[in-house]
């Protein structure tokens, strides 16, 4: 069936109302991105798909709604019962669920609350509401926990409240409206008008207004016009695209179909990395069913726009991600960044004016278009609006994926949204940008996040990767972690980034190792200046961030190395001993027995010792004492 | 047009250029590692990083990819820069820290050792290599890897099937990591330079040979990977003239020729037919061409002798003589002329080069018989000391373990040696050229059975189809005199066809007004040629240039990137009208190059060419200086200010011309006079043919037949002088002599003395065929005994009087009567042929006949040989003896006993004869002396007509005007007299096609105030040019006459009050130079 007008989209999606707000029976949505399955949620489903035989409920796939930390989550709704959503449902766990959530028992061990605004964002403008609300069943609200009340998802407003296999359930969410308002109604440039006035930025990190790139492409010379997708996410410890990806694929094939539209291009490329398998097949079939719909394809609804798209996979080469390499990969050549003196834009795939944006930022362009430019602006700083999805990883509580608003403090992100501290010990550092970005101490926590000031504080925004660090984390040795990622990682090519890096490496191996010595810091800083100002690509050109913010916010901890030679977070092994501390031991023998290498003596309830010469610091005593009596000198 | 600021100076630049584009055109160096404007630029080192700048943006650029746009501001030095310039350096100095290239440059920034922990590799990934490789096609190379692992390797590591192993990425890698044998198990294969034979090697774009004509480069289609795989066109990127162009094809082009002459060549024999030798087997067993290169101070080891297998120094060398001739074993029956002579003169220079070197050549018999050829022989054999030794040699024994060779041979006394050398040439026969073959084919031209064109026995330039003429050694093997002998003989046969339409192809030049620049100061311009590098690769041609400017007069200076190409051409021409100049200097090369065509630009632009200097900064400076900079700056600055000093003082000279007297005296009615007046006549112009006797024809009445069928000499001259009598154009003199001559070339006036009157001929050339005569010997009983004859006399008897020899039972010849003895010490060149045809003549009316000959060299030459088999197989019996040995005759009843001491049987041995046949030699006429004088013409030793140089201009007299031929010049056969004749008719003709001469404006003059014609100059004067003449008004004083002065200056120097000066090298022009410097 080819959609060719609204009121045939419309009705696809009332169609599609009903299974995702007021399904006939008891409906089970598991959390089933790559995080949920990674917390066992493939085998939650196939138990819950073995006892739905018999019991005759639905189950129903969704994306990650981004609380990571609590999957595998699974969302149940029945009628005439309260939405709720329950954390850690692990195949062992799920028939107790089942059945506490039928008998109508909702132990705050196991529920992580009830979803108050399921609705989409969209759907209100498109007249697609889920009807009349439920009960609330004295269940807490998501949106008031902590991790959620702080978060405004339009990136991800799909992800995990519908399932990304089902383009009904996206149409019903108020998708591929923009495309016919698009499509049928605009004019291109009045949608470059609209992009460029929301204040949408790149948001893979590089932060370049989206508006202005799609002007440029639309009158760049040359045919036919490329739309790229950049779906190489890269940087450890960031997975936001990938949750876009397997939680609501059509989001950005209809932000791509509309910047097609918008710069005149008829050619469509995913550049999506392997690694992410479950991505490929959510886009492959997206891209099977928007085709079948029309949405995509030749003569899109009946417009006579020709747009199609095509899916790559990277090999697992980081620098791909970078707009050149990623392109000279996209034309079967090996991936390296070249001079970008004349923009992709202008000349990218295969010398064709092209225009490159990440997932996030393709997944953004419905919702600015269907709640206009004013709405998108309205969030955010001056010059860095809307929203922004971060992965929060590190030694925080709330590990997961989070959409806050421009602007928001870095506090507030690691404090409220985030949880604060494992173990609540003491704060030190939260890394943002990826390997390449900066290390910001406690005394910017108060900075709000956006483009700018994370870059004059020596960080940047990057695709939105954010490590919390805590005090155990010794700084040196993050540099050196992210210096060795970027080693391995660099395309080689160029003197500064591949002789650059190898060199800032070595001597942070070896003032971790002990080895530092007097002028080290200063030929750190000399060289980091030559790697970021010379290197070619922006991964040179920012290599050295971690090294510099560290020198920058961290100083002591690079002389406590180099002179004193001691690290104080205890992990640079032979820079620090640990020892007990005899006034808070109470002699419970448990680092004695876990202690694999009988490091540890003393009697029963006497204060214990550590023999250093036994001692491979090994940390398991220091981190299983209950009395924080083992400490590091 | 994008305008900028570069390093604060506003600049033009073509829109897309790239900064480092503009800099180097502005002279701004920018360092590069990793650029090379023949590849796409990469930007991979960094090195060439700039800060760009427009209003408050900023940022660091790679210069070699930036395109300029305008109103940017680039800064191509600054401390910054610097610092992050040396830390790229330093980062490699690391990773190469034993890389001589790294460490050199790592020098330039003061580093010396790096603070980093270092690697030892060799390679700084510029990736030189990889771009090049693309660009010639095959893709073998990429960088693979990644981060610090990132290494330039084939796919996988493997060797690349798809390399060609050109090279190409080795000779671009600035480390010399790349290694052609790390891609690829392909072969590297040099392409041989065949001028080399292959010794060296060429590169597909490539000058054939220094000499080459056009001397240009060329490229091999063959060779090119443009044409083999449409890549590369580097040599597009590096010709600084846009001169290469790729699209060119092969044309076709139509000629309508009234003549067509072939002059193909020869190739050499190859030496792998004889497989005994083992060439190609045994390294150090070389050919005798590859020998010649290797003596070559141009050829692949610069003239050091060397052996093949180990680049040393051989101590003892063999040639051996006749590979590939004289060999019917193997098809190849004839001698090769030249390898007796070439052979000699590599063991001479071999002595020169070395001293020491012990020079063997074996032989079978020495065929000096050219020109000058025996002296030669004897002087490397007596004074240079090459051991030739007699002997056939079958074949070549490499010596085990070693590189050494073994030859075994028979001494002079017949026993069996064997000697070890550590080298052996094998003197190559010369065979047809292939093309011979292809152009035969096509004309429709008869081949000889070896390939070689078919001639007519008297006409040896002449094929089988009228109006094709072959000269060289496509017609067979010969030397050098006499490939340019039969050039010009050709060239005349085929101007006899055309005469009609000769010049009416010329274009005249066109004329140019002079302006008179009298008076005005001295508005100098100069340029200061880069001759592409040749210069500006040592000079800083830039900084020359602006000294330039500072010199008094000089109103413009440039420095162009080749002086003497056709856009400079109009460069000069626009700077001589817009800054009004009337003096040029040219700093670039020798004036022998393109002296004539600055002046002649100079012509063109309205000024006199003679205000113009050449100062040479290639030659004196670039190229002897080449390592050292800034000196040879400041020497270009000096040359340049010496220059220019002089071009101040110059004056307009101007050249002088006379008409030609169109018209050829030929002195001498023998076969060789005869044809060359037919062949003046049948040119167009009129000639005035001396013969000294009553009758004309010579020598060839007497000459019946020749080793060749067909051929009739006697014959041939009769029907000569009957065309020479019935030309309207040609008046003959018998009876008569020159008594006097004088004028200079074109413009002679001779006076004859024909019949008791004295005749006054004005004629424009003078060509000398007096002949020769043949020796009357004084020993072997001749005179006395009337049973001995000459040849000549024994010829004339068989053809006359066949019955006196029908019955006779024995014949003796012995050769060498009067020739290479001490006292005439050449060679007659045609006895031992004579005796041979004679022999066979006689077989043929006597077949009993026992003919002897006794002979000391067997020289018959060239295709002559295969008469020389056909006597031998016909019973005719040859008895080598030794000069020294000489035969005895005894009058005997019954005959005449001829003893000998046979110099193979090593005994007495004695022939009873019939009659004895003296090969007598050819002496020159008595008359010859006298009219040399007369002539004022120089004498050779043996006193025949001494040639201006008896390799290169054998048709020639030093003194202009005259020319010869026939035995006036040497012994010769009939038909090489014709061939001659023609020939110096075909150089008389060069001039007597000219309606004017015109004389160098640089000759004497003489200042009549300071003249008191004391006769010092007229005394010094060895081209009667100038005399002390009366002028008007009584007075006596030197007076030049412009025609013959060829502006030696003797006359400067021998005048006391310095009246006489010369032109263009006045004291004042000189002391100039020698002041400024």
């Amino acid at each position: 069936m080819r959609i060719k007008s609204r009121e045939d989209l419309l009705a696809v999606g009332k169609k599609a109302l009903d299974q995702l707000y007021n399904p006939p029976v008891l409906k089970m949505n598991i959390g089933m991105a790559s995080c949920g399955i990674a917390a066992g949620a493939r085998a939650s489903r196939e138990k819950a798909l073995r006892l739905s035989e018999s019991e005759g409920f639905i189950v129903s796939d969704a994306g990650c709604i981004g609380f990571c930390e609590q999957e595998p989550l699974i969302d149940m709704l029945s009628p005439g019962m309260p939405r709720v959503m329950f954390k850690q449902v692990t195949e062992d766990r799920l028939e107790d669920v089942l059945e506490a959530y039928r008998a109508g028992r909702f132990d705050h061990k196991s529920v992580l609350g009830r979803m108050k605004h399921p609705e989409s964002i969209i759907g209100e403008v498109v007249g697609l509401t889920p009807g009349a609300s439920q009960s609330n069943g004295g269940i807490p609200e998501l949106e008031s926990i902590p991790f959620y009340s702080k978060q405004y998802k339009i990136a991800l407003r799909n992800c995990g409240y519908m399932d990304p296999a089902s383009i009904d359930q996206y149409i019903a969410r108020g998708g591929y409206f923009g495309l016919f308002e698009c499509l049928g109604e605009k004019d291109p440039g009045r949608i470059i008008d609209i992009v460029t006035a929301s204040g949408l930025r790149g948001r893979g990190g590089g932060g370049f207004p989206t508006g202005r790139k799609w002007a440029t492409a639309r009158h760049a010379p040359g045919e036919p016009k490329n739309i790229i997708c950049n779906a190489d996410e890269g940087d450890p410890g960031a997975y936001m695209d990938r949750s876009v990806l397997e939680g609501d694929p059509h989001s950005v094939l209809e932000g791509m179909v509309i910047g097609a539209y918008a710069v005149g291009a008829s050619q469509g490329f995913i550049y999506v990395r392997n690694e992410y398998p479950l991505a490929v097949v959510r886009l492959v079939g997206a891209i099977k069913q928007a085709e079948r719909y029309g949405l995509l394809g030749d003569n899109i609804i009946g417009s006579g726009f020709n747009f199609h798209i095509k899916i790559s996979t990277g090999a697992g080469a980081f620098v791909c991600g970078e707009s050149t390499a990623l392109m000279r990969s996209l034309e079967g050549r090996v991936g390296r960044p070249r001079a970008k003196y004349i923009h992709t834009v202008e000349k990218g795939y295969h010398n064709l004016p092209s225009v490159l944006n990440n997932v996030e930022t393709w997944a953004n362009v419905p919702a600015v278009i269907m709640k206009g430019a004013e709405w998108y602006a309205s969030f955010g700083t001056e010059k860095s609006k809307g929203t922004k999805v971060f992965s929060l990883v590190g030694k925080i509580k709330n590990t997961g994926l989070v959409e806050v608003p421009m602007g928001t403090p870095l506090r507030e992100i690691i404090y409220d949204v985030g949880g604060g501290i494992l173990k609540n010990r003491k704060f030190k550092a939260v890394q943002t940008g990826g390997p390449s970005g900066g290390c910001l101490p406690e005394s910017l926590m108060d900075i709000p996040v956006d483009y700018e000031r994370l870059s004059a504080a020596g960080s940047m925004m990057g695709s939105g990767g954010m490590i919390v660090m805590d005090q155990d984390t010794c700084m040196v040795d993050v540099a050196r972690y992210f210096l060795q990622f970027l080693e391995e990682e660099s395309c080689g090519q160029c003197v500064p980034c591949r002789e650059g890096i190898k060199q800032l490496l070595r001597i942070l191996t070896d003032i971790c190792a002990g080895k530092g010595k007097d002028g080290d810091i200063e030929l750190l800083e000399e060289l980091a200046l030559t790697v970021n100002g010379l290197s070619l690509c922006a991964l040179g050109g920012t290599a050295s961030n971690p090294v510099m913010s560290t020198l920058r916010y961290f100083r002591d901890e690079y002389v406590s190395h180099i002179y004193d030679k001691k690290c104080r977070a205890g992990v640079c092994k032979g820079l620090f001993s640990y020892a007990i501390n005899p006034d808070k031991c109470t002699g419970c023998r448990l680092c004695a027995i876990k202690c694999p290498n009988e490091a540890v003596g003393g009697e029963k309830k006497k204060p214990h010792s550590i023999d250093q010469d036994k001692c491979i610091q090994c940390r398991i005593c220091y981190e299983s004492c209950k009395f924080d009596a083992v400490e590091i000198k | 047009m994008v305008r900028f600021i570069l390093n604060g100076t506003e600049v033009q630049a073509e829109e897309g250029s790239t900064i480092l584009q503009v800099a180097e055109a502005h002279n701004v160096g920018i360092p590069t590692l990793c650029h090379n404007k023949a590849l796409e630029p990469a930007g991979l080192c960094r090195m060439c990083t700039v800060r760009v700048s427009r209003g408050t943006w900023s940022r660091l650029v790679t210069s070699c990819n930036y395109p300029v746009a305008d109103n940017i501001e680039v800064v191509t030095h600054s401390e910054e820069i610097n610092k992050h310039r040396a830390m790229i350096v330093e980062l490699l100095l690391a990773r190469c820290p034993n890389n001589d290239f790294v460490k050199n440059l790592a020098a330039e920034y003061g580093i010396f050792s790096p603070r980093f922990i270092t690697d030892d590799d060799d390679c700084v990934l510029c990736g030189l290599c990889v771009r090049m490789c693309e660009r010639m096609g095959p893709r073998a190379i990429d960088f693979s890897g990644r981060g610090t692992g990132v290494e330039i390797s084939t796919p996988f590591r493997m060797k690349a099937e798809v390399c060609a192993a050109c090279g190409a990425c080795a000779s671009i890698c600035p480390t010399g990591r790349m290694k052609v044998k790390d891609i690829t198990d392909r072969p590297i294969m040099p392409i041989p330079a065949e001028f080399d034979v292959g010794l060296g090697n060429r590169k597909p774009i490539n000058v054939p040979y220094a000499q080459a004509v056009p001397n240009i480069p060329f490229i091999d289609r063959t060779k090119c990977a443009h044409f083999i795989n449409g890549g590369c066109k580097v040599c597009a990127e590096f010709c600084p003239t846009g001169a290469i162009d790729h699209t060119q094809v092969d044309e076709e082009i139509e000629l309508d020729a009234g003549a067509i002459i072939v002059a193909p060549g020869f190739r050499i024999f190859d030496a792998k037919s004889k497989p005994e030798y083992g060439y190609g087997r045994w390294p150090n067993v070389i050919t005798s061409v590859e020998y010649e290169r290797i003596l070559s101070a141009g050829g692949p080891f610069e003239g050091h002798i060397q052996r093949l297998s180990d680049g040393r120094k051989p101590n003892r060398i063999a040639w051996i003589q006749c590979v590939g001739s004289r060999d019917p074993a193997i098809g190849q029956d004839y001698c090769s002329y030249v390898c007796c002579m070439y052979a000699t003169k590599q063991a001479m220079i071999t002595k020169e080069h070395e001293a020491d070197i012990d020079t063997t050549i074996f032989y079978i018999d020495m065929r000096a018989q050219g020109k000058g050829f025996d002296r030669f022989y004897e002087r490397a054999r007596d004074e240079t000391g090459v051991r030739y030794i007699r002997s056939m040699i079958s074949r070549i024994v490499p010596v085990p373990e070693t590189d050494r060779l073994l030859i075994g041979y028979s001494d002079s006394q017949n026993i069996l040696r064997e000697e070890e050398f550590d080298m052996v040439v094998l003197s190559v026969g010369l065979c047809a050229h292939p093309s011979t073959g292809e152009l035969a084919r096509l004309l429709g031209v008869d081949l000889n059975p070896y390939g070689f064109a078919k001639t007519d026995p008297m006409d040896i330039v002449a094929t089988s189809q009228p109006g094709i003429y072959v000269c060289g050694a496509a017609q067979g093997p010969k030397d050098i005199p006499d490939s340019v002998q039969q050039g010009s003989s050709a060239a005349a046969c085929a101007m006899s066809l055309l005469s009609e339409v000769r010049g009416s192809l010329i274009d005249p030049p066109p004329q140019y007004d002079e302006r008179d620049v009298r008076g005005e100061k001295p508005r100098i311009g100069v340029f200061v040629c880069h001759c592409g590098i040749n210069i500006a690769g040592t000079v800083d041609v830039a900084a020359v240039m602006e000294y330039a400017k500072t010199l008094p007069g000089v109103e413009y200076a440039f420095h162009p990137m080749f002086a003497c190409s056709t856009d400079q051409q109009k460069e000069i021409r626009k700077a001589i009208e817009e800054h009004r100049l009337n003096r040029f200097v040219v700093a670039s090369c020798t004036p022998r190059t393109h002296e004539p065509l600055f002046r002649n630009t100079l012509r063109e632009s309205g000024l006199n060419p003679y205000l113009f200097e050449l100062a040479n900064i290639r030659e004196h400076d670039a190229w002897v200086h080449q390592s050292a900079h800034g000196a040879a700056t400041e020497k270009a600055k000096d040359l340049v200010r010496m220059a220019v000093s002089r071009v101040s003082l110059l004056e307009p000279l101007y050249e002088y011309s006379y008409p030609v007297v169109q018209k050829a005296l030929v002195i001498g009615g023998g076969l060789a006079g005869l044809t060359a007046a037919l062949s003046v006549a049948e040119q167009g112009f009129p000639a005035v043919l001396v013969e000294k006797t009553a009758e004309l024809g010579g020598n060839a009445r007497n000459l019946f037949y020749t080793e060749e069928e067909g051929a009739e000499p006697a014959r041939y001259v009769e029907e000569l002088i009957r065309k020479v009598e019935s030309n309207e154009l040609i008046t003959v003199h018998k009876e008569a002599e020159v008594v006097s001559i004088k004028g200079a070339c074109g413009n002679f006036s001779t006076i004859i003395s024909a019949g008791g009157k004295d005749v006054e001929v004005s004629h424009g050339v003078g060509i000398v065929a007096t002949g020769g005569r043949e020796y009357k010997p004084t020993e072997y009983l001749y005179g006395q005994d009337e049973r001995v004859l000459t040849q000549k006399e024994f010829e004339k008897l068989l053809v006359q009087n066949p019955s006196a020899v029908k019955d006779i039972e024995n014949v003796t010849m012995i050769q060498c009567v009067g020739s290479r003895e001490p006292e005439n010490s050449y060679c007659s060149r045609v006895c031992c042929t004579s005796a041979v045809k004679n022999s066979i003549k006689i077989k043929e009316i006597n077949p009993k006949v026992n003919v002897s000959v006794l002979y000391r060299d067997m020289r018959t030459f060239g295709f002559k040989e295969l008469a020389y088999q056909d006597a031998r197989r016909r019973g005719v019996r040859f008895f080598r003896y030794e000069e020294d040995k000489k035969p005895a005759v005894e009058q005997k009843a019954d005959g005449l006993d001829v003893t000998f001491q046979d110099a193979q049987l090593l005994r007495p041995v004695t022939v009873k004869t019939d009659l004895l046949v003296l090969s007598a030699a050819i002496r020159p006429p008595e008359t010859t002396a006298r009219l040399a004088e007369t002539l004022r013409l120089p004498l050779d030793q043996d006193g025949f007509f001494l040639e201006a140089h008896l390799k290169l201009r054998p048709l020639d007299f030093a003194t202009a005007g005259f020319f010869l031929c026939g035995l006036a010049q040497g012994p010769k056969f009939a038909n090489e007299s014709i061939a001659q004749a023609r020939g110096a008719v075909s150089r008389a003709a060069t001039i007597l096609s000219q309606k004017e001469i015109v004389a160098e404006g640089v000759v004497t003059q003489v200042d009549p105030a300071l003249c008191r014609a004391c006769g010092e100059c007229e005394q010094t004067c060895l081209f009667d040019a100038i005399k002390v003449t009366q002028v008007e008004g009584g007075k006596r004083q030197a007076m030049v006459t412009q025609a013959l002065c060829t502006g030696c200056g003797a006359c400067n120097a021998a005048c006391p009050t310095g009246a006489a000066s010369l032109a263009h090298f006045r004291d004042g022009q000189i002391q100039a130079v020698i002041h400024a410097f």
